[in-house]
């Protein structure tokens, strides 16, 4: 993206999403969530709250998790993005999102692409316990599963014990 | 009449069986409402009201010339569009209109509509919407809105009260005359489900038909609700449920902003969508709770119940809601003899309005009000009388000798495991209680144990909350020329699993592999008249109707095989997908052969059967009442579950945090139909309202300005404040429902606010802390404990 040495109301930005490069023109106040569900088309990317609390929207932002709603997209040129789209195969599911499906870890599915992108995101090095994990999930809110599910998925997906 | 049962050994009843909707959600494949795009969409934003109680102006000249602004309508550009019907005729009549007319009675109440090319614009467009305020003053607790002279709401009530039902039952009044009399008055604060998704609709007219793409639990109720105010009739009108993002009640009501987009998109002759935002949701959707209950109990020497009074407080909001919000209260009242032997109950309601967000429907009813009042008071006798709380349970509760039994409000118990469940709950609390108590080193915090014990009403009337409908659903059972099946169903989904439950039952009760059943679900279009999911109802009476329309469909495949196979039907057994001769394996034909004989091969058919495989069936449980005896009883809900909570909880003296080390529900819903997905409502269940006694709240000014409008303040308890919560059942069948089955979807909500509160008790029992009033926020547990030390 060239310089803004003046307003403008929207900037050709340049990113690359789930691989594919692409360029798109995007009005300068528009949310990445938005961007990317409207723009883009993929709307595996939820909008929960749109202040940046629960975590619904979070896809990976060169290789880190971060909210998509508080974030424009014109901030997003020149980098990479990955969504829930991103990490599905072709064909079936991936281990995280097995494992998910297994231990019962999603009721509405609402938030439920924003607790994968955060895992996906995450070393599981840096979570070696239950407690870590708990804190790891703490910035994505689910309001059906009482979350125990989902650190079991987790558990299960890393290859650790779930009992 | 076909009786309701499986076809044989199920395949699936009962099994741990993955959820068929997952795949889509985990992969974003999902659609919600809010991934509904339509050619040439026009999107829509509202102009909310910024003060509690005003007249309002509206001036729209400007949005209407700005750029990017397709369309802005007030209450007086909706002519033809209707006051929303009361049907209640024991309530005041609210006379809801869609947009406010001359007066606004809340924070956040519609006042305008903006449509804008997109929802940038729309918003922009809301900026320029010019709204004149004649400031009124607000009330906004039961003492203002009660007083004598309180500025009134509603100019055409005589006062401020939506419902007022004294009663006097002279027996019970001897009882109390006669016995000493334990009471308390126990208020829970105003919270509320709070689904990750929030509200939306789409709406589209063309050709003369209208569809409305809605986040909603009752698709089939929306479409009726919106031929009562809009000008067009209900069969030109198509209600879809997408993908739901959960709904915990929120959802049954029908909102403004639906009537709206489909009105706009029958003017605009374009697509118009409205999607609410985080902020709008907590002010503009259902709060709920906000119930004081005055609860006596006359008892005997040893502490035991002889009769309970109530008298029952509910703060309403605004009224302005379409399922009206008063109904919970009375759902309340039919839970204050808890799961116990109390021969007499008295109820009486006063249900007031204030300028509060409308109140209404939320996971529990009401139940988790009435149980934090009667499972507190049971606290409170066993310390007057001087005994254990838990041999005070063990003398009331009911036994499997009283059954049935008929409840002093009049819920009709006719299965149940009350001590078995209480007893596991308290021995597995206990052991929990003991390991931390031995662990536990830290003269800074204390350990307590604290349990509550319930009967839960379950597939309830919907008369009593609507003054329309019962609580009948309805299924459609196809089986198509190949064998594979399409079941279509009124009950919903958000979330909780039901498409499974209706896949699970209509493979067993056909015989069919589970892999070859299609359901349909959430479509007014595809869908036969149901009510909708809500109320611990889609598997019972969901799955009454798919039994009984799946046995009729049955029973015309064994005689279409019989007639195929030339043998005598009531020989023959379904299995796996085919038809065999009893013992005799080999001699059979496929479901597909009978299908094809049903619609293609009809000649096959024999001679007196009709063509076609496809059956509707309408259910409507038995046991249900819909209107109360002068006594105020009523057994509302068609069948009656049971469980016990226990919590250990850890409470630090000087912060006055709350940490749960332990949670333990002993759970009896009957026959258990999918393990994982019963545990997943009890675990869902159990953290709302662990959010509800500990951090979530909607507290307001006293001129009426909402103080929780983003997640920042309503805080939902993330993965760090929830326990893992150990779950047992027990499986005591119904006698009177489809293969035993009772609802599990609220239950998980009406233990913790007594557990907790229990458990906080015995931890402080230094401090002499008594809890009766609701949330328990570090601030309220710190000044409990200064109290308990007089140094207040």
């Amino acid at each position: 993206m060239q310089p803004v040495t003046e307003p403008v109301e929207s900037l050709e930005v340049t990113l690359t999403v789930n691989g594919t490069t692409v360029t798109k023109r995007a009005p300068v106040r528009k949310l990445l969530s938005d961007f990317i569900r409207e723009d883009l088309g993929l709307t595996g990317t939820h909008v929960g709250c749109e202040h940046g609390v629960c975590g619904a929207c979070t896809i990976l932002l060169d290789g880190e998790p971060v909210r998509s709603c508080i974030m424009f997209a014109v901030q997003a040129d020149g980098r990479e993005v990955t969504t829930v789209e991103g990490i599905t195969p072709p064909q079936g599911l991936s281990p995280l999102q097995q494992a998910f499906k297994d231990h019962h870890g999603l009721q509405c599915g609402f938030c439920t692409p924003g607790f994968l992108m955060t895992i996906t995101g995450v070393n599981p090095d840096d979570y070696p316990d239950e407690e870590s994990i708990r804190h790891m999930l703490a910035g994505n809110l689910c309001r059906c599963t009482g979350y125990q599910n989902i650190v079991k998925a987790v558990q299960a997906a890393w290859g650790r014990p779930t009992a | 009449m076909t009786d309701l049962r499986l076809a044989g050994r199920p395949a699936y009843f009962g099994a741990k069986v993955a959820r068929v909707e997952d795949d889509r959600l985990l992969t974003g494949r999902a659609s919600f409402v809010a991934d509904v795009r339509l050619p040439d969409m026009v999107e829509m934003a509202m102009v909310r009201s910024l003060f509690a109680h005003a007249t309002i102006s509206v001036d729209l000249d400007a949005v209407r010339a700005a750029d990017g602004v397709v369309d802005a309508v007030s209450a007086s550009d909706l002519t033809d569009v209707g006051v929303y019907p009361d049907f209640i005729t024991y309530m005041q009549p609210v006379k809801a209109t869609v947009l406010a007319t001359d007066k606004v009675r809340y924070v956040g109440a519609p006042i305008a509509a903006v449509v804008g090319e997109d929802r940038y614009r729309a918003e922009d467009g809301v900026e320029l919407v010019e709204v004149e305020y004649g400031e009124l003053p607000a009330v906004t607790t039961a003492d203002a809105a009660l007083a004598d002279g309180a500025p009134k709401l509603f100019d055409h009530w005589p006062d401020n009260r939506i419902v007022n039902l004294p009663l006097e039952l002279e027996d019970v009044e001897e009882v109390f005359r006669t016995h000493r009399v334990v009471s308390g008055r126990y208020a829970t604060h105003r919270h509320s489900g709070v689904p990750m998704e929030t509200r939306g609709c789409a709406a589209e007219y063309r050709h003369g038909r209208l569809t409305l793409w809605t986040a909603t639990q009752s698709p089939h109720i929306v479409r009726t609700t919106l031929s009562y105010v809009l000008p067009i009739a209900e069969r030109d009108i198509r209600v879809v449920a997408p993908d739901v993002g959960g709904g915990f009640g929120t959802k049954t009501h029908i909102y403004p902003e639906e009537v709206l987009v489909c009105w706009l998109a029958m003017r605009l002759g374009r697509p118009v969508r409205w999607i609410e935002d985080r902020t709008e949701h907590l002010v503009a959707t259902n709060h709920a709770r906000e119930h004081t209950l005055e609860l006596e109990a006359a008892i005997d020497d040893d502490g035991t119940i002889a009769a309970v009074r109530c008298h029952l407080l509910h703060d309403v909001g605004s009224a302005e809601i379409f399922m009206p919000g008063i109904c919970p209260t009375f759902v309340a009242g039919s839970h204050v003899a808890g799961a116990y032997r109390i021969p007499l109950a008295q109820n009486s309601y006063t249900q007031y309005v204030t300028n509060k967000t409308p109140s209404g429907a939320y996971r529990g009813f009401g139940a988790p009000e009435a149980y934090f009042a009667v499972e507190r008071l049971v606290e409170k006798i066993a310390k007057e009388v001087a005994v254990d709380p838990i041999e005070l349970r063990r003398k009331m509760l009911l036994d499997d000798g009283d059954l049935p039994y008929t409840t002093a409000t009049g819920g009709i118990i006719d299965s149940g495991s009350f001590r078995a469940s209480f007893e596991r709950a308290v021995e597995l609390g206990r052991k929990a209680e003991a390991k931390r108590r031995s662990e536990h080193d830290d003269d800074g915090s204390r350990i307590g144990f604290g349990v509550a014990t319930y009967l839960e009403g379950t597939t309830p009337t919907y008369f009593g909350t609507t003054g329309h409908w019962t609580s009948h659903d309805s299924a459609t059972v196809r089986i198509e020329p190949d064998g594979s099946a399409v079941v279509s169903v009124g009950v919903t989904t958000t979330g909780q699993g039901t498409t499974t439950m209706v896949a699970v039952l209509t493979a067993d009760a056909l015989g069919i592999p589970i892999e070859s059943v299609r359901v349909e679900i959430g479509d007014t279009d595809s869908c036969p008249y149901g009510l909708g999911g809500w109320g611990s109802r889609s598997t019972v009476a969901g799955g009454g109707a798919i039994l009984k329309a799946a046995g009729q469909v049955r029973d015309k495949v064994l005689r279409i095989a019989g007639h195929l196979l030339e043998t005598d039907p009531a020989d023959l057994e379904i299995e796996g997908g085919r038809v065999h001769v009893a013992g005799s394996p080999d001699h059979s034909v496929s479901i597909g052969d009978v299908g094809t004989a049903a619609w293609v091969r009809t000649v096959d058919l024999p001679r007196d059967e009709d063509p076609g495989l496809e059956v509707t069936a309408t259910y409507d449980p038995p046991l249900l009442e819909h209107f109360a005896d002068e006594r105020g009883r009523m057994n509302g809900a068609a069948v009656w579950a049971n469980a016990t909570h226990a919590a250990v909880v850890k409470v630090d003296l000087q912060t006055g945090v709350v940490d749960i080390l332990d949670y333990v529900v002993v759970h009896d819903c009957g026959p258990v139909l999918n393990p994982p997905i019963l545990e997943g409502q009890v675990h869902g269940g159990v953290a709302q309202e662990i959010g509800g006694v500990l951090y979530e709240h909607f507290p307001y000014t006293e001129e009426g300005q909402p103080l929780a409008t983003t997640f920042m303040d309503y805080l939902i308890p993330s993965a760090t404040e929830v326990p893992d919560i150990v779950v047992e059942h027990f499986e005591s069948p119904s006698p009177n429902m489809p293969l035993g089955l009772k609802g599990a979807g609220e239950g998980g909500c009406l233990g913790p606010p007594a557990a907790l509160s229990n458990a906080i008790c015995n931890a402080l029992e230094e401090f002499d802390v008594d809890i009766t009033e609701l949330p328990l926020t570090p601030a309220v547990i710190r000044s409990k404990i200064r109290a308990g030390r007089g140094d207040a």
